[in-house]
């Protein structure tokens, strides 16, 4: 009893030590982006005029403006080839099926270095896509897409298809019945999903680095370039920016999530 | 195919389904053999059998949810086999009730009607006409899972009934409520029908269930049909072996007809037991393979007790001893095992038993006595 006491104190100390760990890094730079020191490296009084500083400067702006487009358009596209995919994976039979959804897994477990060059070396050897807005909105589906698959795959797996079944039989189409009652069921995944892949477009670095060509700079990659000149306040606040996007992605898919569990425990307890 | 059409609407205007010689196959499985029947307009027709018989396919056939491999399926005289489940006029209540969760009561019943594009006003005026019918006035606006197993079936149920098809089909409809549910749902069930007129072809494995509701009964095994008949035919005079026993006939004799004397066959059983058994029109004596005696139309008495008045020369009564006793309330099961013979005859004894009023225990000798008329023949 006594023994079990200390271990599960000694595990509450390593989580806490593991926690500090991995989040002081995270707070310190948004405490600091509020700090008054030039250097952004200690506090010395609040103040926001790193943060008017970030929004009067062009560069920052222009930055930040074009990894919003890009993780937009990469949102809308990937979660529609997510669904199509995933719906085709799910319901329809051919050969080579099991191949192609193992092989839709590679460019998760990639590393971002070889996705990166490959795709470099595809669109100016091979295809010839201009480098900037199209390469990097291409790579960037590249990348996203299969979470959207994999998520609204999973999804599908717990799918009572006799909801289909059912508005077949009750006179609706096919188109109809995806309309009415498949694609509001599949909603939630599809919001999870467009939730995770905007965080993953808007702070991916490596792979956009290799495709962005000149003049197309993201955020992570104005992010980079600034810290040649040594650490500045703007960049705590940049990181501030990044930080609050993922988090408040992460608690949205959380809460819709709990919406949706929450609608499957009270059809159980009736 | 039009010529074939017309003559099912010319001679069989009251036949509102019809099944020629459909066959499914399924990897290694004959799911559905062979099957022809013809379903009449406003009747409860139930395919019952064990699970893997393919009565699940066969409704599923009809519904168009399945493609037959051979055959013809007719839906109020029109050929059905090339159009898809929307096309369609019947309509499927799903065990699973495949309410759609997202929707409301009153949207998951006004669904079919939007799709056939009917006004606005319609909608609602049928919709509550159908909410009303099944009891469910007050509920338009909660949603399914706000909902108990019962109003759910309810809500499936005026969902296909909304759309007024010519065939309802049910598959296992009561098979996922509870025992007492079950019995409400069922008399509600029959009531729905009587009320609206429209057939129902139901499927189940639950021999009561298929007894208390239909009109008629197909009993089904391995993808063939054994039987159709009205409820009383196929409990007290099952053709075959399979029927009997699954529609409760525990007393099931092998053996054949070896003689015939006044119009009574000579019956000799495997097991050594010889009993003279009426003649049938319908089953040529060389047919015969066996009989059946249901537990409760079986007589005990005590051994040595005066023989009951009804008892006539053709009776049967055989001697025993009573090996157990399962005492189940309203009544007593029994297993006695007849002398001389490997037979052990299951009986059904009420507490209104008008014999000698004596406990019946283990271990007491008896005389099991039942009339020639409780026999049924067996043709497998």
């Amino acid at each position: 009893m006594k023994k079990k006491r200390i271990a599960s104190k000694i595990l509450w100390v390593l989580s806490i030590l593991t926690l500090i760990f991995l989040w002081s890094p995270m707070i310190l730079v948004i405490v600091y982006s509020f700090s008054n020191n030039k250097y952004g490296s200690s506090w010395e009084g609040f103040t926001l005029k790193w943060y008017a500083k970030l929004i009067s400067n062009d560069q920052v702006r222009d930055a930040l403006m074009r990894s919003l487009i890009v993780a937009g358009v990469t949102v809308v596209v990937s979660t529609l080839i997510g669904t199509i995919t995933a719906y085709g994976l799910y319901k329809l039979d051919f050969k080579g099926k099991q191949f192609l959804r193992t092989s839709i897994l590679l460019p998760i477990v990639f590393p971002s270095v070889v996705t990166g060059s490959a795709l470099l070396v595809f669109f100016t050897r091979l295809v010839h896509i201009p480098l900037g807005y199209p390469s990097i909105i291409i790579a960037h589906i590249v990348f996203c897409s299969p979470l959207a698959v994999f998520i609204i795959l999973g999804r599908m797996q717990r799918f009572d298809w006799s909801w289909e079944e059912a508005a077949l039989d009750l006179g609706a189409t096919p188109a109809r019945t995806f309309l009415r009652v498949t694609g509001p069921q599949l909603l939630p995944a599809i919001m999870a999903s467009a939730m995770l892949i905007f965080p993953w477009s808007f702070d991916d670095f490596v792979i956009t680095y290799f495709v962005a060509g000149v003049g197309s700079t993201t955020l992570p990659i104005y992010v980079f370039s600034q810290l040649r000149f040594g650490s500045t306040p703007v960049i705590n606040t940049i990181g501030t920016l990044f930080v609050t996007t993922t988090m408040l992605g992460l608690f949205l898919v959380h809460l819709i999530q709990r919406m949706h569990t929450g609608n499957h425990t009270r059809k159980g307890t009736n | 195919m039009s010529g074939l059409n017309a003559d099912s609407n010319a001679n069989q205007s009251d036949i509102c389904l019809e099944l020629k010689d459909v066959v499914k196959q399924f990897p290694g499985v004959t799911a559905v053999d062979h099957i022809s029947l013809e379903i009449e307009e406003g009747e409860i027709f139930s395919f019952l059998g064990p699970s893997g018989c393919g009565k699940s396919t066969l409704l599923r056939i009809v519904a168009g949810l399945e493609n037959q491999d051979q055959g013809d399926v007719l839906i109020g005289g029109k050929l059905v086999n090339d159009l898809p489940p929307y096309k369609r006029d019947c309509s499927t209540v799903f065990q699973s009730h495949a309410l759609f969760p997202h929707m409301t009561v009153f949207d998951n019943i006004g669904f079919g009607l939007v799709e056939r594009k009917i006004p606005k006003p319609e909608i609602k005026q049928r919709v509550q006409n159908k909410i009303n019918l099944v009891n469910l006035g007050g509920m338009e606006d909660r949603f399914p899972h706000q909902l108990s197993g019962g109003q759910m079936q309810r809500v499936a149920l005026a969902r296909s009934l909304v759309l007024e098809p010519t065939v309802l089909l049910l598959d296992e409809p009561l098979a996922a409520l509870d025992r007492k549910l079950r019995k409400e749902m069922q008399v509600e069930l029959k009531r729905i029908q009587r009320e609206v007129g429209t057939t129902f072809l139901n499927v189940t494995h639950d021999q009561k269930e298929a007894l208390s509701l239909s009109d008629r009964i197909a009993v089904m095994k391995k993808g063939k049909l054994l039987q159709i008949g009205t409820p009383d035919e196929i409990y007290e005079t099952p053709h075959t072996r399979f029927v009997a026993s699954f529609m409760g006939a525990s007393n099931i004799f092998s053996g054949r007809v070896v003689g015939a004397r006044d119009g009574m066959l000579t019956f000799k059983s495997d097991v050594g037991l010889q009993v003279a058994l009426p003649e049938s029109n319908d089953i040529p004596a060389d047919q015969i393979t066996g009989f059946s005696v249901h537990p409760e139309l079986i007589d005990l008495s005590p051994e040595g007790a005066d023989t009951p008045a009804a008892c006539s020369a053709t009776d049967v009564s055989l001697p025993g001893t009573i090996k157990e006793v399962f005492y189940l309330g309203d009544f007593s099961e029994m297993s006695v095992k007849i002398d001389d013979a490997d037979i052990n005859l299951t009986v059904y004894m009420t507490r209104g038993w008008s014999g000698p009023k004596m406990k019946m225990a283990e271990g007491q000798r008896v005389v099991a006595l039942w009339s020639a008329a409780s026999m049924n023949l067996l043709v497998d």
